[in-house]
């Protein structure tokens, strides 16, 4: 079974087994290299080691942990190799020092195991198939015939000290074995290298953000390679070229590893080394600038003039080199951070430009945070809201107004879920301030719906009273006052004064009529169409009349019928129109009343527009007018009646 | 002449009947529902039958149906409606049919004029009132015949509509009766409906044009 954490702890243990080992052999009998030199070695291979433990503790499952650890170990056993065979000719030679020595020679190529396992590896194991299990083999014995080569050439005996070689091979086949083992190593490095074109060809956006970090290294190593061994040819110092190759790989690549895998979980790291890199940076290239002032300005003036200049000079560039700095760091080390609050911004900066609706927040959280299972939650009017354990709470002063809860949820997510709701708190407090608004407006909506309902009911039975009740009992003492008046004779006065009580009384019964009529058209009744008819039959301008047979709730048909009849009086009154034109009908579930005339036009909001106004309103329904000077009055009544 | 009473409120059925009984008519039986009216009228079939349009059970225009169920088993039965105000939703139908008359319920206080009206709807004639003749022929819309009408045509052919005689017309408008009679022949032309002799039959033909 794969044990990564196993592999790195044998790996930690056998490094340290090693770095004793060579430090007998530096500071023992034998004095090899440079008192610096274990430190130093050391100090370069140490990173590596820790990063791959960070990894393995962090990530247990993730390979690249034991793949760190081979990085560190490899190099400190070719080390080990190098120095027991330079106790070769010392005063206190090791066993076997001769060969370890001339094995010594080539032994360099083993450097790069821990590196290629790391390529092949990254960022999730093995790639599948048989083709990338071949090349596991491959690496070995690439390196090791390498190591043979270069360990059996003549230049590894040049200079005596190792005595004969121990075979001499014909020159071609020399010149064959060198080639052909360095263009194995080469295939197997460049392999290695295309396997990460594989791996970001399939990968999801996870993987290829890790892959750019590791391409990014990885390239360096070859490059770096090729300039140390270029500089080495134009003579530079071999310890330096090759001193700065071993920094890039010992260090700046396992690290850019180990930010790669672990960015997902370690988020401060990640502001930390964006910070630290970002002063650094900005520090570095203020003291530049300072140094480029004082060097230019102090050709020409005293120093402190110079001085002075460069300061000023430089404290003017710090800050915005700075921000540029420390935006363009961020984005590089931590770019889901960067992405995710550019967004919410830009978001927030459309909002308040009315581009997008507040309420869009939850999606756009969503998506900025990649977590679908994120809710907003706000707190409704009226009620108390029970933020559920690990909900970020929304506040507004003191006041809670809501709750952010995460569908996955860990220390990083919610560092940055909190950062993200202290850039979305406007839209978060519009869309619940919207949200309170539109209930409250609902609520008052239906209130004054049902208030009409009733008022309709309450007007519908007073005018069945009026009918049945009073207009009825009316017309019964009528009858029996005629029963009575037929009693006497014709000629008597109490016969005249009968005829006119009933006639006062007739007179009754059609001003109770009128008065019904006013409280609520009786013709209703018969249908809101009948009832416009018979409405507009009293009318002395020719009207138009489009309806067809309706079945319309009894609030809505007062409203339109009371409306249409204060329509047609104010053009009768106020536009001088020949003709009204009037179109009623139900679509889409909305009652819509049409009432134009040819009149004048230029019509007022004044009180008769208002009164209609408030009574289309108050059925919780749309009144609408258009009177251009001139062109005649068209008024629209549209009420909402679910059929 | 026998009459039977369809009327819920008592004090309107009481005074009623007690006019008509002192005007020399039958009350032979009354009823205060739809329902049991029907029966009642099918097992006295009298001679004109007075509904009141809104009656229980619904107190809508339960007397209205109990009038079309009444005509449908005898096409020639005469009936006269009476309502508290205009309703012609379930009436219009019998409006062009003879002997059928609908009455505002305050008519009755005009004692003469009422049993005038009575006495035409037994005949197979019509009776109409006035108000709802009115709401019968108001023009709706710009291209109703009745729009071609002038006013004094209109105010003639409402009187035709009531069941009144050329005569009659002509005594109410203060007009010669020839002039009523050039009125009727010009509305017959613009409604486009042959002239008929008969008054009945001329109502008909109206009222038939009206209810389209």
């Amino acid at each position: 079974m794969f044990r990564p954490r196993r592999l790195v702890a044998a790996a930690t243990i056998l490094f340290v087994a090693v770095a004793g080992v060579r430090a007998v052999l530096a500071y023992g009998p034998a004095s090899i290299g440079d008192t610096a030199d274990w430190p130093v070695s050391t100090g370069l291979l140490l990173p590596s080691l820790l990063l791959g433990c960070l990894v393995a503790a962090r990530a247990p499952a993730s390979p690249i942990g034991p793949a760190l650890a081979l990085t560190a170990l490899m190099p400190a056993l070719v080390f080990t190799v190098e120095d027991w065979g330079s106790t070769y000719g010392t005063d206190a030679p090791w066993p076997g020092a001769r060969v370890v020595g001339v094995i010594s020679g080539g032994v360099w190529a083993w450097l790069f195991l821990g590196f290629v396992a790391l390529v092949l590896l990254f960022p999730d194991g093995p790639l599948p198939g048989r083709r990338w299990r071949l090349i596991w083999a491959a690496v070995p014995v690439s390196a090791a015939l390498v190591n043979f080569a270069v360990a059996t050439d003549l230049a590894n005996f040049a200079d005596g000290r190792f005595g004969d070689p121990p075979f001499r091979l014909p020159d071609p086949l020399r010149r064959g074995l060198n080639f052909g083992a360095f263009a194995l190593f080469f295939v197997v490095l460049l392999t290695a290298a295309s396997s990460l074109v594989v791996r970001y060809r399939r990968g999801d956006r996870p993987t290829r953000l890790r892959l750019g970090w590791l391409t990014v290294a990885a390239l360096s190593v070859p490059i770096l390679l090729a300039t140390s061994w270029l500089g080495i040819v134009l003579g530079a110092p071999a310890d330096v070229m090759y001193g700065g190759f071993l920094i890039t790989m010992f260090i700046l690549v396992p690290g850019a590893i180990t930010v790669a895998i672990l960015r997902h979980d370690l988020f401060d790291v990640d502001r930390l080394l964006g910070t630290t890199l970002s002063w650094l940076v900005t520090t570095l290239i203020s003291a530049a600038v300072f140094a480029a002032v004082v060097f230019a300005v102090g050709n020409f003036f005293p120093d402190r003039v110079g001085i002075t200049t460069a300061a000023f000079v430089t404290a003017l560039a710090l800050l915005p080199l700075h921000h540029w700095i420390h935006r363009t760091v961020a984005r590089l080390v931590d770019p889901d951070r960067t992405v995710a609050l550019a967004r919410i911004r830009d978001f927030v900066r459309r909002v308040r430009d009315g581009q997008a609706e507040p309420e869009q927040i939850e999606s756009v959280l969503r998506d900025a945070l990649d977590d679908p299972g994120l809710r907003v939650l706000l707190r409704r009017p009226g009620e108390q809201l029970d933020v559920p354990d690990g909900a970020i709470p929304l506040r507004t002063g003191d006041s809670l107004v809501g709750a952010l809860t995460l569908g996955t949820t860990s220390a990083r997510r919610l560092r940055r879920a909190r950062e993200a709701v202290v850039e979305a708190r406007l839209p978060i407090e519009v869309s619940r301030l919207r949200v309170e608004l539109r209930e409250a407006l609902a609520e008052v909506r239906a209130s004054r719906a049902r208030l009409m309902e009733d008022v309709a009911a309450e007007r519908q039975r007073l005018e069945r009273d009026l009918h049945d009740g009073a207009q009825q009992r009316l017309i019964a003492i009528g009858m029996r006052l005629r029963s009575v008046q037929y009693q006497l004779s014709p000629g008597v006065p109490a016969y005249r004064e009968l005829d006119e009580v009933v006639e006062t009384l007739e007179h009754t019964v059609a001003e109770l009529r009128r008065i019904a009529h006013g409280v609520r058209p009786s013709r209703l009744d018969d249908g809101l169409a009948v009832a416009l008819r018979d409405l507009v039959a009293d009318s002395t301008l020719p009207v138009d009349l489009v309806v067809p047979e309706l079945e319309v709730a009894e609030s809505a048909a007062t409203t339109v019928y009371f409306t249409v009849g204060e329509a047609i009086a104010n053009a009768l009154k106020h536009a001088r129109a020949t003709r009204i034109s009037i179109s009623v009908g139900v679509t889409d579930q909305v009652l819509r009343a049409v009432v134009r005339d040819d009149g004048v036009g230029g019509a007022r909001e004044g009180f008769g527009l208002r009164s209609m106004r408030d009574r289309v309103a108050s059925a919780g329904g749309e009144f609408t007018v258009d009177s251009p000077p001139g062109a005649g009055t068209s008024i629209t009544v549209e009420i909402p009646c679910a059929s | 002449m026998r009459i039977v009473i369809g009327e819920d409120s008592a004090l309107f059925r009481e005074g009623l009947s007690r006019l008509l009984t002192e005007n020399g008519h039958d009350v032979a039986g009354t009823a205060e529902t739809a329902d049991s009216l029907v029966d009642v009228v099918r097992a006295v079939d009298p001679d004109l039958t007075i509904i009141d349009v809104r009656m229980p059970p619904t107190m809508t225009d339960d007397g209205a149906r109990a009038a079309v169920t009444l005509r449908a088993e005898r096409p020639d039965r005469p009936i006269l409606m009476l309502s508290q105000h205009i309703e012609t939703r379930h009436v219009v139908e019998l409006v062009g049919t003879g002997g059928f008359g609908y009455l505002l319920k305050d008519r009755v206080l005009r004692v003469g004029d009422f049993l005038d009206a009575m006495r035409r709807v037994v005949d197979g004639g019509s009776a109409l009132d006035p108000t709802i003749v009115a709401a019968l022929v108001a023009p709706t819309r710009a291209d109703d015949p009745l729009a071609a009408l002038s006013a004094r045509e209109r105010e003639v052919l409402a009187l035709v509509a009531e069941g009144r005689s050329n005569g009659a017309i002509a005594a109410q408008l203060v007009l010669a009766e020839r002039t009523v009679e050039s009125h009727m022949r010009s509305i017959f032309q613009k409604l486009r409906i042959d002239d008929a002799p008969d008054t009945h039959r001329r109502v008909i033909a109206v009222l038939t044009q009206l209810r389209q």
